[in-house]
């Protein structure tokens, strides 16, 4: 380079199509050469942790649908089996499949939605728009079980709100059964699509080691050659009894972890199915006046349901005084909830690990010495979403 | 598990609840530096991620876990041995220093940031430390028990002068704060002790 030319810093952002959101990058370049890229986030910073302190149990489980906005359920999840842990009480086995099959749903929500993105980061445009319609026809389902899309407040201590409208399991088994099409024809549109290849494959290399040293978890560590899952090694709910695999990348580049993210849709389609078939009946939320708000049925004839109505969303329930750490493998990595309790009705302190919080970090390790061009394709490969990165 | 280590430097046990099952020590500030190196390359332990770093302000805690403001508390997982860790350390309000352990975990530097940002624990050593989730010209920490909700400043946009303005927060009605806590059975103890007098 000669001596005459200074390197140029480019303010990539806040406002940026390509940065998924509200990302300010600062990134010095050497003509197209990044030299250095540095994240400035927070600007959707809403205090999440300081308002769930002021909140109580029951009145904070919205707040995680907020966190990352595009796989609700997952983080409502940590929460639910955090609170569970410091209450000492099992969701009932009805409740736990209902709660790992929306959980897959909801998987399967995020990677098409992070899918396509990627895609038209790098020049793709009509995957995002079939992807939205096959979305839509599984928000469906989010909205048969909660009555919300999106911010669903559907799983909660002690297990899940309501129990799932007739028919439902019916028209899932159908629409499942028939999902692995749509991602055939995904594929055929980007696999071995050459423009899709030459902007991502061997971009944003991250070795076995570096993806350890710096933390990644989720399919970012496992396209790295990381066989890590939580729903494997440290299986929650009734992960263990549910047979499915876990895909592995090779060379850990933004390629690679579309195809993890490709392939994890087709194990979490198999999850479903599985828990479709194996649902037993029962009750859905543990029955304990002292946790679970009465019926609305109940409340017509009894006073004491009444004053447990009124005490369970006035005080809300106490949880015993403790400290714990609960995490689920949410689609974009593990997403913890460290909870301390003081014995009071309201979390003393609620500090949520969220995974795209860490891979953004090492978002300068992966671009430096790319071209400014393959920022985007990196910034989408590690699904980045800022709800949950500034929490 | 080399418990030896762990044992070499921990300064007693936390006295509360970890309901999780997770192993944890509580260290002495002085050591956490020492303690992440061991962790991390002791071939019975080898903690090769960390997880997260966060701290709770004890201020206002109805129990008494620590006598200091603060508590940081460091998460570990082994990947290896499918094992996690905690590492707790207090921390006083007189003296908010503490070593950064980003030269062992690189992945430390934004959750010490986040520590520092939110709560005012001072990292020495840090290559960065500054303001990660406020705005740049933000005063105090958010997250401590002292620090009001709804904050002291606002931020909108002026369309006269043509800029962004801060002004001191004015709530249209005082904030409400109620208490819904039953005070029946939070008395036990001290019905407890009434009746023992008699």
């Amino acid at each position: 380079m000669s001596e005459n030319f200074k390197p140029v810093t480019l303010n990539f952002g806040p406002q940026h199509p390509a940065a998924h959101g509200v990302l300010r990058l600062l990134v010095q370049l050497e003509g197209e050469v990044v030299n250095k890229a540095e994240p400035h986030i927070g600007l959707l910073h809403r205090g999440t942790e300081k308002l769930i302190e002021q909140k109580t149990y029951t009145q904070a489980i919205p707040y995680f649908d907020r966190l990352d906005y595009v796989s609700p359920m997952c983080q409502e999840h940590a929460f639910a089996l955090a609170v569970e842990n410091l209450l000492n009480i099992e969701a009932p086995k009805r409740a736990q499949y209902i709660r790992v099959m929306f959980a897959e749903v909801t998987r399967i929500l995020n990677h098409l939605l992070n899918i396509p993105a990627f895609a038209m980061d790098i020049g793709a445009a009509t995957p995002m728009l079939w992807a939205f319609e096959e979305r839509e026809k599984m928000l469906e389902f989010h909205e048969a079980v909660s009555g919300a899309r999106f911010h669903a407040a559907y799983f909660r201590p002690g297990g899940v709100h309501q129990d799932l409208p007739e028919n439902l399991l019916e028209k899932m088994k159908k629409y499942f059964t028939n999902f692995p099409k749509f991602i055939d024809t995904l594929e055929e549109l980007l696999t071995e699509n050459r423009i899709f290849k030459q902007r991502s494959v061997d971009i944003g290399i991250l070795k076995k080691d570096d993806a350890i040293r710096l933390s990644c978890s989720g399919p970012v560590l496992r396209a790295s050659g990381v066989a890590w899952d939580l729903r494997k090694s440290q299986p929650y709910d009734v992960y263990e009894d549910l047979d499915f695999d876990i895909p592995v990348g090779k060379t850990g580049d933004t390629y690679d972890r579309y195809l993890v993210r490709m392939e994890e849709m087709r194990e979490s389609v198999k999850i479903i199915l599985q828990c479709i078939e194996n649902i037993p009946e029962g009750p859905v939320m543990v029955e304990n006046n002292k946790i679970t708000p009465p019926k609305r049925s109940e409340m017509k004839n009894s006073m004491e349901a009444i004053i447990h109505h009124f005490k369970l969303f006035t005080e809300g329930y106490r949880v015993p005084e403790g400290i714990t750490y609960k995490s689920v493998e949410a689609p974009k990595g593990e997403f913890g909830v460290v909870l301390v309790s003081d014995g009071s009705s309201k979390p003393y302190r609620c500090k949520l690990r969220a995974p795209g919080f860490v891979h953004l970090q090492a978002l300068h390790f992966l671009s430096k010495g790319h071209q400014l061009a393959d920022v985007p394709s990196i910034l989408g490969s590690l699904d980045i979403v800022f709800g949950e990165v500034d929490r | 598990m080399s418990p030896n280590i762990l044992q070499k430097y921990s300064v007693g046990n936390f006295h509360f609840p970890i309901k999780s099952g997770i192993d944890n020590i509580l260290v002495n500030k002085d050591s956490v530096l020492e303690v992440t190196q061991k962790i991390k390359e002791d071939e019975d332990l080898l903690y090769d991620q960390l997880i997260d770093i966060t701290v709770t302000d004890n201020m206002l805690s109805k129990s008494s876990y620590s006598n200091e403001r603060f508590t940081l508390i460091y998460s570990f997982l082994s990947l290896k041995f499918n094992k996690r860790l905690f590492i707790f350390t207090n921390i006083s309000e007189d003296n908010l220093d503490i070593n950064s352990i980003t030269q062992i975990f690189e992945s430390a530097d934004w959750f010490e940031r986040e520590c520092y940002d939110l709560f005012g624990i001072n990292f020495v050593n840090h290559p960065n430390l500054q303001r990660i989730m406020n705005d740049y010209n933000f005063q105090g920490h958010p997250l401590r028990k002292d620090f009001p909700l709804t904050g002291y400043e606002e931020v909108r946009y002026d369309e006269n002068l043509k800029k962004v303005v801060y002004e001191p927060v004015t709530l249209k009605q005082e904030f409400r704060d109620f208490d819904n806590e039953s005070p029946w059975e939070g008395m036990k103890e001290t019905i407890k002790e009434e009746l023992e007098k008699k």
